[in-house]
């Protein structure tokens, strides 16, 4: 299946209306997550007709635009498309694309929306000539807007990466091409040296756009253990006066929050403890599937369990689940004698006394954001992008496990690593490594 | 009027192996040269192989070239390079008797059927499409249907030293005074480049007692699958260098360069440069390695690798006399700078053949590339083709995951060079794939399919690959943790393995292979040969990686195999680049892989590009 396209179709910075559209098989059930009308449903929307309603942005705060529905096949590019017609500036247009793409869209290459309405058959002889005429303009304007997206900063701390990478491979490929000219240097020790800094900073990317998440989106937490060990009465102290979150969240698309509350300026989203009480049965018959599902949503895992008694094998089978995440240990009805074993990364609490509740929010945002935020770090990224940088610090990995591999290994290992990198900004082909080694090595015969 | 099948014109290293190519293929071949003297010469360092190269002359000897044979016949001394790295970058290099170099060369072409070696310069070709004629200075004229132009350095060449500009060709050879028309006639474009070469002195004037020997290595392979009898050292080579006073004089005299004062007007390769180049480029250098090397047996002549120069006679003694070891040497060839007219190569199909032309094949240095390996390389593709055109069959086109010549190839035609191109290990992107050992395993079959193997490669081919999967049962054998497994493991510094273990699970350690396993469990007959055991071994030992990029391979080729049709128009093709039309309209790539590598195409122009090309095929 193709996967749903979305990008910003009219030039930034121009015209009082913008347009971004939507593209493929999941196009309308994204928009039904995003806007809202009067009366309006998927069962009742009709194509063809303007909607006005409003475009949930954030939480809470919504922008009034228009939405049009253009029933597959009957739309420009043969798919189910969706349009929003915006009468707000840059900023609220960037933030509708991408509120899209959070919402599983995914951006639109350079002539995307052009080249499947011809795949479609959508374009006929007579009409192809006039049409493949906007490609130019429409990649031009796509190629703006997603680097705005991306702001332009991302690029370039990948463009420096890069460039680091190179000198890197220049150095190696020189040992390597040029066996018999004398180099002082230890290739290992400066790869060693080098790939850690790399490293460093990759993390560093990492960390910054998680941050830029969480301030978005909140911490997601999930309470997990088994029944009857307080996690309700864990749930109702953690959220104390701010139970009114919790109803104004009630309804809307986000059915999977308990509850949310705020701490030190950052939203903590307490995740469907009824799907893990659900799951903890499952734990003990067939179903780590569902448990797991849950905590892929969750950026953290309270682990909970009854201080007044020792661990129980299902106890254990949870445990090793939420080891898979950052997670807490978080012993209850510390009110009553203590029973239970050490625990690694443990907090003692009474959730019915409140006893250490604002301690365990400190711990929870501590895990979470490492370092103090800095605001002017944030790295907006999308989840394509953050993938990539993923996938270097896997390419990383394998390089540091392959220390004592032959050097052309290692060579291509750290290519990997420079091209992975260059996905995300679409630079994928090095022609500068053979510049590099004649501009800074005295080779020749 | 004489009629051949084909006329290469040049027997250089291009020239030799598209002219045996095009014999041993079964068409009548004439090969002309400006001298019988200077078949198959070695006009620069006396030397085969090197980095890259190495892998390049093995892939020639794989399709049923001649070059790896001649050099395991005549070399003086021989290396494996990188031999402390690994398999991918490991090349031969061998010192070459350069005189016996040319005459053992000149005696195969001699002693090949439908080969005609003969003395003339040509100064005209007639392309009447699809029949050629060649005319030659002193009036003759051969009929033919394929023409292979490897006229190397010689066109229009100029030899300059110091304020003397000679137009002559290489070593005091006349030139090639009148292809140069020919070629502006046929409306090919031309470009003109510079290379250079160093001095040569006498033996009996070097004071080697001062100077560090470099010997070859001892029970080391050939360059050819088909040569059997071990290649001996004989001569040794030396090394020096540069020093302060060296650097001074160059300095003092650098107006009087020709590159700096302006006779040298031709771009020269950066990998390349004359020893004034390196001293001003890399002025923080003190000094800067230098290797003796012998020409050959029957001379006493010694080249001084590393010291290319441009420099008036009188002060390039001065420099040489202030080196160590070479303070009395007499000088019996002065060093030189070389330029010559090429052509721009991406007036190429990867075939080698001209675009929009029939018939007319280019390989080796008159392409813009440097080095005899590449040269070579170049030629036996060339004259593939040729003779592919000729019985009217498909052409062969190597893949850059296929080899060494392919991205040689591939480069140059799509990506065109403002320089002499050499080939190096970093250009290839299937590094690990594409290594010397296994170059017959990659190319001995399309070798064979083209009519180029002959039967008594093939056979001992065949028998090769049969052994090697006879003997992969040997990598499931378990080797039982017993004192025996721990001292070999403790040996070789790897960390003992907790339980049993396979072969193969062995074979991943950095440490272990399988010629060490063999001295404690005999897991195979010592008599069978190295490569093939080697193989084996490269092959467990890199599986994983070797997998990762044979997957990436599969990826590169879907674009690959997305051809674009002959006469595919892309004037007034909307939603591509005015610069990207303008640049596929010159290179005509083959396929979307070959558009996609052109430099400043960017993807959006290559997704909107397969979009009109299925549009057309459709529309067919």
């Amino acid at each position: 299946m193709e996967k749903t396209i979305a990008s910003i179709s009219t030039p930034l910075g121009k015209g009082a209306i913008s347009i971004v559209r939507m593209s493929g098989e999941k196009a309308l059930e994204i928009a039904f997550k995003v806007f809202n009308a009067k009366k309006l449903t998927i069962e009742n929307i009709e194509p063809r007709k303007m909607y006005l309603g409003n475009f949930e942005l954030e939480k809470g705060f919504f922008e009034k635009c228009l939405m049009v529905y253009f029933k597959s096949p009957n739309s420009y590019t043969g798919e189910d498309l969706i349009e929003f017609q915006i009468h707000g500036g840059i900023l609220i247009t960037q933030k509708i694309l991408k509120k899209c793409l959070d919402e599983g869209a995914v951006l639109a290459e350079a002539g995307e929306f052009s080249k499947r309405a011809f795949l479609n058959g959508k374009i006929s002889l007579n009409e192809a000539e006039s049409i493949i005429d906007i490609i130019e303009s429409e990649s031009e304007s796509e190629l703006k807007s997603s680097l705005t997206l991306s702001k332009g900063d991302l690029s370039l701390k990948i463009e420096n990466l890069q460039n680091s990478i190179t000198e890197l491979l220049a150095k190696i490929e020189v040992t390597l091409d040029y066996p018999e000219e004398d180099f002082d240097e230890d290739v290992r020790e400066t790869i060693k040296k080098e790939i850690g800094d790399i490293k460093k900073q990759i993390e560093k990317l990492i960390n910054d756009s998680r941050n830029a998440k969480y301030i978005k989106h909140g911490i997601n937490v999930a309470i997990v253990g088994r029944t009857n060990v307080g996690k309700s009465s864990l749930l109702n102290a953690l959220l104390g006066e701010n139970k009114a979150i919790v109803t104004d969240i009630e309804g809307t698309t986000r059915d999977s929050i308990e509850g949310s509350f705020f701490h030190n300026g950052i939203k903590i989203n307490l995740i469907d403890t009824a799907g893990i009480r659900e799951a903890v049965d499952e734990v003990e018959k067939i179903g780590i599937k569902k448990s797991k599902e849950i905590l892929d949503k969750s950026d953290i895992v309270m682990f909970v369990v009854d201080g007044t008694k020792r661990l129980s094998d299902s106890d254990l089978k949870i445990l090793n689940l939420s080891k898979k995440k950052p997670y807490i240990c978080v012993v209850n009805k510390t009110d009553k004698s203590r029973a239970v074993e050490k625990l690694e990364n443990e907090i003692e609490i009474s959730a019915v006394f409140n006893k250490n509740i604002d301690e365990l929010k400190n711990k929870i945002f501590d895990i979470i954001i490492k370092e103090e935020i800095n605001f002017n770090n944030i790295i907006v990224t999308n989840e394509r992008q953050l993938q990539e940088l993923s996938n270097a610090l896997k390419n990383i990995r394998e390089i540091e496990n392959a220390e004592a591999e032959v050097l052309e290994v290692i060579a291509m290992l750290i290519k990997n690593l420079w091209t992975t990198l260059g996905k995300i900004t679409g630079n994928t082909e090095n022609e500068n490594i053979i510049n590099l080694i004649f501009s800074k090595f005295c080779l020749g015969k | 009027m004489e009629k051949f099948d084909a006329v290469v014109i040049g027997a250089g290293h291009a020239g030799c192996e598209a002219g045996l190519a095009l014999a041993r293929m079964g068409n009548k071949t004439l090969l002309l040269t400006l001298s019988l003297d200077a078949v198959a010469f070695l006009a620069c360092n006396p030397s085969i192989g090197g980095t890259a190269k190495g892998h390049l002359v093995c892939e020639i000897d794989a399709l049923g070239g001649q070059m790896g044979i001649n050099i395991d016949k005549t070399l003086i001394q021989i290396r494996m390079l990188n031999s402390s790295k690994g398999p991918a970058v490991q090349s031969l290099r061998a010192q070459a008797d350069k005189v016996a170099y040319h005459t053992e060369m000149k005696k195969t072409l001699e002693n090949t059927p439908n080969l005609y070696l003969k003395q003339a310069e040509v100064c005209e070709v007639k392309d009447n499409n699809e029949v050629k004629i060649v005319k030659t200075l002193v009036g003759d004229e051969f009929e033919c249907k394929a023409v292979v132009f490897a006229t190397g350095v010689y066109l229009n060449s100029d030899i300059i030293i110091g304020k003397t500009v000679e137009n002559i060709g290489p070593n005091g050879f006349k030139n090639a005074k009148y292809l140069s028309k020919t070629l502006t006639d046929l409306g090919v474009k031309l470009l003109r480049f510079k290379t250079g070469t160093p001095a040569r002195i006498n033996s009996r004037s070097i004071d080697f007692s001062q100077l560090p020997v470099q010997k070859g290595e001892e029970n080391i392979q050939n360059f050819s699958f088909m040569t059997t009898r071990k290649p001996k050292n004989i001569l040794p080579c030396y090394l020096t260098y540069t020093n302060e006073k060296t650097h001074e004089i160059i300095n003092n005299n650098l107006h009087r360069n020709p590159t700096i004062s302006g006779e040298i007007k031709g771009i020269g390769p950066r990998y390349c440069p004359s020893i004034e180049t390196k001293v001003v480029r890399f002025a923080d250098k003190d000094k800067h390695q230098l290797f003796l090397e012998p020409e050959a047996l029957s001379t006493n002549e010694f080249y001084i690798q590393g010291f290319s120069s441009s420099m008036p006679t009188d002060v390039q003694r001065e420099m040489i006399h202030s080196i160590k070891g070479l303070e009395n040497a007499e000088i019996m060839r002065d060093a030189y700078a070389i330029e010559y007219d090429c052509i721009d190569p991406t007036q190429l199909l990867p075939t080698l053949a001209l675009k929009n032309r029939k018939g007319l094949y280019f390989a080796g240095q008159i392409n813009g590339t440097s080095g005899y390996e590449e040269a070579a390389a170049q030629g036996i593709i060339a004259g593939i083709n040729a003779s592919l055109y000729l019985k009217g069959k498909e052409e062969l086109v190597l893949k850059r995951s296929d080899a060494y010549i392919g991205v040689l190839i591939d480069d140059i035609v799509t990506k065109g060079t403002n320089e002499p191109y050499r080939m190096m290990t970093s250009r290839a992107e299937y590094r690990l794939t594409l290594r010397q050992d296994n170059a017959d395993i990659r190319l001995t079959e399309l070798g064979r399919k083209v009519g180029l193997v002959d039967d008594k490669r093939y056979k001992k081919f065949k028998k090769k690959i049969k052994l090697i999967e006879k003997l992969k049962e040997i990598l499931e054998k378990k080797l039982k943790l017993d004192e025996k497994l721990i001292n070999l493991f403790n040996e070789n510094n790897e960390s003992v393995p907790k339980t049993n273990i396979s072969v193969k699970t062995a074979l991943k350690r950095t440490n272990i292979d399988l010629f060490k396993l063999n001295r404690v469990y005999n897991l195979f007959d010592r008599k069978i040969p190295f490569d093939v055991i080697n193989e084996l071994n490269i092959m467990t030992k890199f599986e994983g990686y070797l997998k990762q990029q044979q997957d990436e391979i599969e990826r590169a080729k879907k674009n690959e195999e997305i051809e674009i049709p002959r006469g595919f128009e892309y004037v007034g093709l909307k939603g591509i680049r005015a610069e990207t039309i303008q640049k596929l309209t010159q290179i005509k790539p083959l396929n979307i892989g070959q558009a996609s590598r052109i430099s400043g195409v960017s993807p959006a122009d290559i997704a909107v590009l397969s979009v009109l090309i299925k549009k057309y095929k459709e529309n067919k």
